[in-house]
């Protein structure tokens, strides 16, 4: 017994594995290459002590200088490393990026589930008050609360996860209202299932792929709209955030008629678009491999 | 004129009694018609024998009484009075009864001799004239018996039985090898020399619709006990015992649409001796049956009955039933009024055309959504259609689109399972040995790697039977098939028709089918409810509703569907058109595809 429990574990563990690698199999070659520039982003984001020589919010040389052998990026006004930027800069925007899907797809997975099976009164609330979200400007009210909230990068977590919730609460609940209908689900029910034991065995196993998909594509937008409000000057000023370097370049009077933005514009740029992108190639082919209707080739390894 | 008292018959076996009767009582007027149906070794022929006397080396209890005076007793003697004279017998196997050294007419008259006194002139011209009452050519009269056919020695034997003019006959399988022609023949000739002679019949056969043409009483044994008693014809036709029914069901001149399945078990096994002796093969035994014999019971008009249970139980019964679903303008009236019942081991097929409201009777009886009126009881008092879904020996449903009622995602073992996993019945090792069983019995494998395979690796037959076998985890006593076959191909369809007809006949099940399919609903169903806009419009025998429909909607059903010419599909066809279409349309129609016809033929 005491052998079999850690045994078990670690089998069930090289299936997941082997479901991934098998999963792998069915990335586009774009997809691939979006998850190689994730990991890469990622590997800079936890290994930036080690792949810089320079501090990141301190000045380390001149101001301005462009990308030469001790500054590989150059320099900005002050004389920080823009290399030790970007890269600490990757951490607050994975960390954004993450963070704020994390908790509105958890939230909104939850929203949408208890929705879509409650149904009734309950389910015309909600999707009254997803509609009104939907429909509101999100960048003019995000600036309101940024404003109101105040600079600071959980403020801007917490604003940019208020209004990405009702994309997922959304697909999930029309998932779970098409679940709902399935005969194995009635029969569940007829058998004295009770909500609990529908939503662990059968509702939430089903939604989850979606409330993935839907996770990885609310990284990418609040990425960019992290970028957009500290390029209003609403982000945390104290970060060095993708959009904060952007902010500051942009704010410096001339940048447009020197050769300075080649490095100190086009870079973050770079970074930022870059990530995005490998974002979205990587939301594309996930969303395929989640359709329902691909789903019986891919898990079972045809 | 006969009566047994407790008539009990042992046979003193080596290895201890066996009894072959078991404490029968009845009474025989004079001119009436007895029938005795039952399984081989059930007693009939035991009974017959005793009655003549013959049966030496059995033991009776209890008595037998003649006109007044016991038969049975201490000496031979009171039988020989009767034997032959008063009591004949036509034996059930021509050839071993017959003596093969001498020839029929010495046959006869050997017996006229021992028991009337005529003189030698009298008795051979007696002898002819009965030869040729039932049907024998005279020149047969000096041939040996092994030159004669099986029809000309039930003959023989008929005459040798009726050449001493007794006043009861007993007929013991006389017509089982013969053709349908002969039976009727000599069944006729018995008949009209009845109502010359006025002798009164006991007729022991397997021949149901003999036994319902001859008789006019009947008597149902098993295990030399009487199980039920009453006029024929109801009894046929209305059995209360679930032996008579199975009797009936295994017989193919009453289930003419219906496959064909004996009682399942043997009645080889010994049965408790103080329990009701059909317990172990009966559909609805209870824990009462296996230690309290039942006794017989008079029911009504003649009827009586040996049943704990009081015969064949209701199980479900739904009366005045509404359901109603609102649109966005008005509502739909899905049930109307809609009174159905369930008998135990039965299978209640429901028709009808899509939309007429038969699955949502099924959902309101599965408890899936309750209905606006009416009252909906189950065998047990308390039990509603929600508690009866949620428990084992309970009822449960099938669903049509296999492809919904499994999960996709659920391995095998975890979808079968899944019922009794919500129950928490047992432990998980019983759980999934239920699941293996049950699995077994709907014929799929129970190998891990197929335990282990998720739903959409199956196909559809297969995922159909997945999901019957997790309805046959629960032991169900009720199974509700809501058109469970109308998305699988003939051919998987076929198989799991029988795989689930065989599993109804082992477990003894009830079951409602729900089906459009009338040429489906004749091979399953022993009773049939047709439905028409929400409302029950015809209810009956299987039989009696396909052969004759009494509601015009029905009759219309039947005749579209079966096509009125019966073995033209096609011209059923071509009436399905001309109901369609307005008569002259229909003509056009045929008109215009015999000319297309015409011309691509040279």
């Amino acid at each position: 017994m005491r052998y079999t429990l850690p045994g078990k574990n670690l089998g069930a563990r090289m299936e997941q594995m082997n479901r991934f690698t098998k999963n792998l199999h069915y990335f586009s070659p774009t997809g691939k290459a979006g998850l190689i520039i994730l990991s890469l982003f990622f590997l800079m984001a936890v290994f930036s002590a080690r792949l810089t020589t320079h501090p990141h919010d301190v000045s380390s040389g001149k101001a301005l200088m462009p990308p030469c052998f001790d500054h590989v990026l150059g320099t900005d006004d002050i004389g920080v490393d823009l290399w030790s930027q970007l890269v600490y800069g990757a951490r607050i925007s994975l960390l954004v990026g993450f963070l704020t899907a994390g908790i509105s797809g958890c939230f909104g997975a939850l929203v949408g589930m208890f929705a879509g099976y409650t149904g009734g009164w309950m389910d015309r609330f909600f999707m009254r008050i997803i509609d009104g979200m939907m429909v509101l400007p999100d960048l003019p009210v995000m600036i309101v609360l940024a404003a109101f909230f105040g600079p600071g990068l959980a403020q801007v977590i917490l604003v940019l996860s208020l209004f990405s919730w009702v994309f997922t609460a959304r697909i999930v609940r029309s998932r779970v209202l098409v679940i709902k209908q399935k005969e194995y689900v009635i029969y569940a029910r007829i058998s004295g299932a009770g909500p609990v034991y529908l939503m662990r065995k059968h509702l939430f196993p089903e939604v989850l792929p979606l409330v993935w998909v839907s996770m990885i594509r609310l990284a990418g937008k609040a990425i960019v709209a992290e970028a957009g409000l500290s390029f209003l000057g609403l982000g945390d000023p104290t970060s060095r955030s993708w959009g904060l370097i952007i902010y500051h370049a942009t704010r410096f009077p001339g940048i447009y008629y020197t050769r300075f933005w080649t490095w100190w514009l086009l870079y973050p740029f770079l970074a930022l678009s870059g990530m995005v992108l490998a974002l979205a190639f990587v939301c594309r082919d996930l969303e395929t491999l989640a359709d329902p209707r691909m789903n019986q080739k891919i898990s079972g390894g045809v | 004129m006969l009566e047994l008292n407790d008539l009990s018959i042992v046979y003193p076996e080596n290895h201890g009694p066996l009894t072959a009767v078991d404490h029968v009582s009845l009474r025989l007027e004079r001119g009436g018609r007895l029938g005795i149906i039952g399984e081989s070794g059930c007693g009939k022929s035991s009974l017959a024998l005793s009655l003549m006397g013959l049966n030496r080396k059995a033991r009776t209890h209890g008595t037998i009484v003649y006109q007044g005076v016991q038969l049975n007793g201490q000496s031979d003697k009171a039988f020989k009075a009767v034997r032959w004279k008063k009591i004949a017998m036509v034996f059930q196997n021509g050839s071993e009864v017959l003596n093969p050294v001498l020839n029929v007419f010495e046959q006869l008259d050997e017996v006229l001799k021992t028991h009337r006194r005529f003189s030698t002139k009298q008795r051979r011209e007696l002898v002819l004239t009965w030869l040729e009452r039932v049907g024998l050519d005279r020149n047969w009269a000096f041939e040996f018996p092994h030159r004669l056919s099986g029809g000309m020695r039930q003959r023989a034997l008929l005459a040798m039985a009726l050449c001493c003019e007794p006043e009861l006959l007993i007929l013991d399988e006389p017509t089982s090898s013969l053709d349908a022609r002969s039976r009727s023949e000599l069944m006729g000739l018995i008949d009209s020399i009845q109502a010359d002679q006025g002798y009164s019949l006991i007729l022991i056969s397997h021949q149901l619709s003999v036994i319902e043409a001859m008789t006019t009483d009947l008597l149902t044994l098993y295990a030399g006990q009487m199980m039920e008693y009453g006029p024929t014809h109801t009894l046929l036709h209305h059995p209360m015992h679930p032996y008579t029914r199975g009797l009936i069901n295994a017989s193919p001149d009453y289930q003419i649409y219906k496959e064909l399945w004996g009682m399942p078990g043997g009645n080889h096994e010994t049965p408790a001796s103080n329990g009701c002796p059909f317990a172990p093969r009966c559909v609805q035994k209870g824990p009462r049956c296996k230690n309290s014999r039942p006794q017989v019971q008079i029911i009504t008009d003649g009827r009586s009955l040996a049943c704990n249970k009081g015969g064949i139980e209701i199980l479900l019964k739904g009366e005045h039933l509404h359901k109603s679903f609102a649109l966005k303008k008005g509502t739909v009236q899905a049930l109307c009024d809609v009174n159905v019942e369930l008998k135990s081991g039965e299978i209640l097929a429901v028709l009808g055309k899509t939309g007429s409201g038969k699955s949502t009777l099924a959902h309101v009886l599965s408890g899936l959504y309750p209905s606006d009126q009416g009252r909906l009881t189950f065998w047990e008092p308390g039990l509603d259609s929600l508690s009866a879904t949620r428990k084992r020996d309970g009822l449960q449903i099938v669903f049509q689109d296999p492809y919904s009622s499994t999960s996709h995602r659920m391995t095998v073992l975890d979808t079968v399972k899944e019922p009794l996993d919500i129950l928490g019945w047992g432990t998980s090792e019983s759980r999934r040995d239920a699941a293996l069983s049950a699995l077994a019995q709907v014929e799929l494998p129970n190998k891990p790697e197929f335990l282990e395979k998720h739903g959409h690796a199956l196909s559809g037959g297969q995922r159909q039977r997945l999901s019957l076998a997790r309805a046959l985890t629960m032991k169900p006593r009720i199974l509700i098939a809501d058109e469970i076959t109308s998305m699988l191909d003939p051919s998987s369809r076929a198989n799991l028709l029988r795989t689930l007809m065989g599993l109804q006949n082992a477990q003894g099940f009830s079951m409602i089918f729900i089906t459009h399919d009338l040429f489906l609903a004749r091979k399953v169903a022993d009773r049939v409810m047709v439905m028409d806009r929400g409302r029950c419009i015809e209810q009956g025998s299987s039989v009696r509703v396909f052969q004759n429909p009494f509601h015009p909607r029905t009759r219309e059903l039947v005749d579209t569907m079966l096509g009125n010419v019966k073995n033209e599909p096609m011209l059923g066809m071509k009436q399905n058109v001309y109901n369609l279409l307005k008569p002259r349309e229909a003509e056009t129609f045929f008109q215009v595809n015999h000319n297309k016809e015409q011309r691509r033929t040279p």
